[in-house]
């Protein structure tokens, strides 16, 4: 008798938290993703004063490029976006700027040469610009591919390589690039 | 005369104060355990020659007292005697309760504790958690790197993961003092968080053929326990020191426990850990540092017929991982693996930074059980487990210390069962259990949730048989059916819900869209059958054979189903898969052993077949902002298993004894004809042991070896990079195992022994005595870094 009473008991406790459980939790949150980088937007001034914004949409399809002509210098800018909540959307840029001494912008070109330098309003850590703004300077013409970096906590800050620069991606998008002559 | 002469005083007092000498003591005397009436005890009034003998009946009387007060002792010469006080003014009944059999009850303590095979069909190994830390390892995973047929997989030298004939993670179970250990147990970095030093035995069984805890375990189970406690008076401790060279750090273990004759007992234990930077041969693993804090708390009444006790147990770590292995992209992981050094070295220090894990677990459990006439023996527990996991990865703008997962999960248990229901030459057991389980996904970390909120609910009912014609021959069996519910809500981005066709496929778990999100309620039921059955023969008193044959089935674990993210240390977006049925697992096991003479020896044999087993693969690259990444799907796949283990033991003489262990397996996957990832490679070791005859002293030197993996799939991917202007494709070589190594463990211990109760130990060990430079494919950090270099241990045990 007593074995049937004791699991009697069991029952009874499992049927409680049973009940006690199903009905008392709420949907969850949305995520609101932080930190997040959804768009690299690319702004290049020319001398002549026109300018050409490539935007770098994580959720579309990208085909936008670069088109340059020789031996000409352009004033570049980028900025990095969240826009994964459309109403509220977040400049990362600012937070970059704010933790320069852990960043660097870094371009890497493939099949075209260009010289890129700091601007004198770029974002500088030290006397080492992030390159935030910087001056482009195309060297050769041809078409080919921009690769655009930002990395974070490099452990060497003077290489021009991505390779021997340390640290890691936090992003890495290719852009095509022409230039003409 | 003298005893005459105190006897004439008493009287006389008595005559003086009462008066009246015709009072009588009467009452029975019964056994404290199973109420039976003991026969021939004795009743001494002391001080006196009054004494009465209990009759068949279990009663007895004591007449012409007077008035006053009397010492009585009780006395049988199978029982502790007791004494008692009693002040007598008229007539009075009194009963006592005696320990009976106490040589029996010692011997159902000392049998519970040696032999308690979980199943005698199966070969299991038990091991002393004494044992374990006289080799100074710091995680009971660690330990099982002496156990053939199981493996640690590992992340970095702080997290070690078991694995059983080269299952791990939700394949291998974990049992702590009769109840499963719930953790976020599907991570492949994983640790569980248990700190083994609160207990004092493991057993591990190579297969599912524990039914009693579930039977989707077809690696295996891990079972950790406490052993009875002794029916005596007795407090006694340990303490115990390590200190290390390699990571400076140290280890402290304590443990003190009060017992009480009549079957109370209350223990405490603490652990301490502090380790700083790890060391490699030839550089620092920065940041691989650890701390952690446990303590338990146990106490009960174990009057062995009947008993219950209460156990609570706090577990918490702190884990650096490896700066070096912390990578942002593909471009990052080809460049790490193609330098022979870890990409970012710093100074020796015991800060643990990000990238780090923080792991807390309480546990709280109750346990009764009663032993009923015939050895039959009821048994519930209720156990309430709470585990919190946070991730902490380097993040931007000051966010480094919110953490990127943050997990806690809840879990209530309850277990029922009853064993020992003998028939003839048959004994059964039935057991039912049920589970609640709540997982909280925080939404504060700002980073897409890994895996969702959920809802788990799981009932187990058993069976078990047993025939036992004589010692030579032994058949069981067994069934379990479980049926397990899975209600989670989880936020999936639209493009990922259509793509998959799951808004057709489950098109009923629909919730709401919220922006580019949609808000779902997957719930998944899966009801599994698993059985067990095997013999076990004796051949003459020194061979033994088992042969088992064991079906297990597993409902995929939340990881495998909804897994949505960027898994950063190996640079893999990671999905789930809905559609994933359960794992269905066929293992036959023998084994082969002769357990006496000078040469011992046991060959156990397996082979296993899977169906519908979930695996992960790399899929497809997809672009992301951090560049392209290779996306691993779990997929469900047709595997065949083999492999044997062998352990033997060669005493050459009283002073001299080798052990040899040797570990295979073979794993293909049959539908798509490669071989399955992470299996272990031949293993082997070899201890020799000397042991002067005379001398308090030991010395064992290990070795151990661990060939090449040959047989690996090619989960190699692509990735562009630039050099020298111009833009090329090379391959990220993921899959090529490591070289096989070697290497040598010395031990020395030395026992000192003081008049007073007090026994120490000191031992002296030296791990990768000759600093070897290796790496280990079951290691996921070999991307990165080599193994740990030489480390010398001294350790100090004081028991008390």
């Amino acid at each position: 008798m007593s074995i049937i009473k004791n699991l009697f008991r069991i029952k009874i406790i499992f049927f409680v938290l049973i009940l006690v459980y199903s009905c008392s939790k709420d949907d969850p949150d949305a995520v609101n993703q932080q930190e997040y980088i959804s768009n690299v937007v690319v702004e290049i001034q020319s001398s002549d004063g026109s300018i050409q914004t490539v935007d770098w949409d994580i959720s579309e399809q990208n085909s936008q490029s670069i088109n340059l002509t020789n031996n000409n210098d352009y004033d570049v800018e980028i900025s990095f976006l969240n826009k994964s909540n459309p109403s509220d959307i977040e400049n990362v840029t600012l937070e970059v700027i704010e933790e320069a001494s852990e960043h660097q912008v870094f371009y890497e070109f493939a099949e075209v040469s260009v010289n890129v330098t700091s601007a004198g309003n770029d974002t500088k850590d030290g006397s080492r610009g992030v390159l935030i703004k910087s001056i482009w300077n195309t060297r050769t013409s041809g078409s080919g591919v921009v690769r655009v970096y930002l990395i974070h906590q490099p452990t060497n800050f003077e290489a021009n390589t991505r390779e021997t620069f340390g640290g890691f991606n936090d992003v890495a998008i290719d852009i095509p690039i022409t230039i003409i002559n | 005369m003298n005893r005459f002469f105190f006897l004439l005083i008493i009287v006389w007092i008595n005559l003086i104060y009462s008066q009246k000498c015709d009072l009588s003591i009467s009452g029975s005397i019964l056994d404290l355990h199973d109420r039976s009436q003991i026969i021939g005890a004795l009743i001494k009034i002391e001080s006196t020659n009054i004494f009465s003998q209990t009759n068949l009946n279990g009663n007895y009387r004591i007449e012409g007292l007077c008035a006053g007060t009397y010492q009585i002792t009780i006395q049988h010469p199978q029982c502790r005697s007791v004494k008692k006080m009693i002040n007598l003014q008229s007539s009075q009944r009194i009963n006592f309760d005696l320990e009976h059999h106490i040589n029996e009850l010692e011997e159902i303590i000392l049998f519970d504790n040696k032999i308690s095979k979980l199943r005698n069909s199966v070969q299991e190994v038990s091991l002393d958690i004494n044992e374990i830390n006289t080799y100074g390892s710091n995680t009971m995973v660690e330990a099982l790197n002496f156990i053939t047929g199981a493996s640690v997989i590992k992340t970095g030298n702080g997290i070690n993961k078991p694995a059983i004939h080269g299952m791990s993670g939700s394949r291998v179970g974990i049992v702590t003092d009769n109840f499963r250990q719930y953790d976020q147990e599907w991570g492949s970095d994983h640790a569980p968080n248990i700190d083994f030093n609160s207990f004092e035995k493991i057993q591990l069984i190579k297969g599912a053929a524990a039914l009693k805890y579930g039977g989707d375990t077809s690696g295996g189970l891990i079972i950790l326990s406490s052993s009875r406690k002794e029916l005596k008076d007795s407090l006694f401790g340990n303490l115990s020191l390590n200190l290390e060279s390699n990571g400076r750090g140290a280890k402290i273990i304590s443990k003190l426990e009060r017992t009480y004759s009549n079957g109370f007992f209350i223990s405490g234990q603490i652990t301490g850990k502090r380790y700083g930077d790890y060391h490699a041969p030839n550089y620092l693993l920065s940041n691989t540092g650890l701390k952690e804090a446990d303590f338990s708390i146990k106490l009960g009444k174990d009057k062995i017929v009947k008993g219950w006790n209460f156990n609570y147990s706090s577990y918490s770590i702190e884990t650096g991982i490896l700066k070096g292995a912390h990578i942002g992209n593909v471009e990052d992981l080809f460049y790490s693996l193609n330098s022979s050094i870890p990409r970012l070295l710093g100074e020796f220090s015991y800060a643990i930074d990000a990238p780090k894990q923080k792991g807390r677990h309480r546990k709280l459990s109750f346990n009764y059980f009663k032993v009923f006439e015939k050895q039959t023996k009821l048994e519930w527990g209720y156990n309430f487990q709470v585990n919190e996991r946070k991730e902490f990865d380097v993040r931007r703008g000051g966010r480094t210390e919110i953490p990127a997962i943050d997990l806690q999960l809840k879990t209530h248990t309850l277990i029922g069962s009853l064993s020992g229901i003998n028939y003839k030459n048959w004994s059964f057991e039935l057991g039912l259990n049920g589970l609640v389980q709540d997982n909280f996904s925080d939404p504060k970390t700002g980073i897409k949730r890994l895996i969702p909120d959920y809802f788990k609910y799981e009932a187990g009912l058993y069976i078990l048989g047993i025939l036992k014609r004589n010692n030579y021959f032994i058949w069981e069996w067994g069934f379990r059916v479980d049926q397990i519910f899975i209600d989670a809500k989880k936020y999936y981005d639209v493009p990922v819900w259509n793509e998959r066709n799951y808004s057709t496929l489950f098109s009923d778990f629909e919730m709401q869209n919220i922006g580019n999100q949609i808000l779902t309620n997957p719930k998944l039921n899966y009801l599994n059958y698993s059985a067990q059955t095997g013999i076990s023969s004796k051949i003459g008193e020194a061979f033994q054979i088992n042969a088992s044959y064991i079906l297990s089935q597993r409902a995929p674990n939340t990881s495998e189903l909804f897994s949505d993210g960027l898994h950063h240390s190996i640079a893999a977006i990671e999905y789930g898969s809905l559609s994933l049925e359960k794992e269905i697992n066929h293992k036959i096991l023998f084994s082969f052993s002769k357990e006496t003479g000078k040469f011992i020896w046991n060959f156990e044999p397996f082979i296993s077949k899977s169906f519908d087993y979930i695996y992960i693969n790399p899929t497809k690259l997809q672009q992301t902002i951090r560049g392209a990444f290779p996306v691993w799907e779990y997929n469900a796949t047709d595997v065949f298993l083999t492999g044997a283990d062998v352990n033997s033991s060669f005493y050459i003489d009283s002073r001299f004894k080798l052990d040899l262990g040797v570990s295979y397996t073979f794993a293909q996957d049959v539908l798509k004809k490669q071989p399955l990832i992470l299996m272990p490679p031949l293993n082997t070791f070899q201890k020799f042991k000397f042991k002067p005859r005379k001398g308090s002293w030991d010395l064992e030197l290990v070795n151990h070896f661990s060939s090449k993996q040959n047989r690996y799939p090619n989960t190699n991917f692509p990735v562009s990079l630039i050099q020298e202007g111009k833009l090329i494709s090379e391959i990220v070589d993921i899959s090529t195992p490591p070289a096989g190594f070697q290497k040598l463990d010395l031990y020395f211990s030395i026992n000192l022994e003081s008049k007073t109760k007090l026994k120490s130990q000191i031992r002296i060990s030296a791990q990768n005595l000759t600093n070897v430079d290796y790496r280990n494919y079951l290691n996921r950090m070999r991307f990165y870094a080599s193994e740990v270099g030489r480390n010398f241990q001294i350790q100090f045990t004081l028991n008390y």
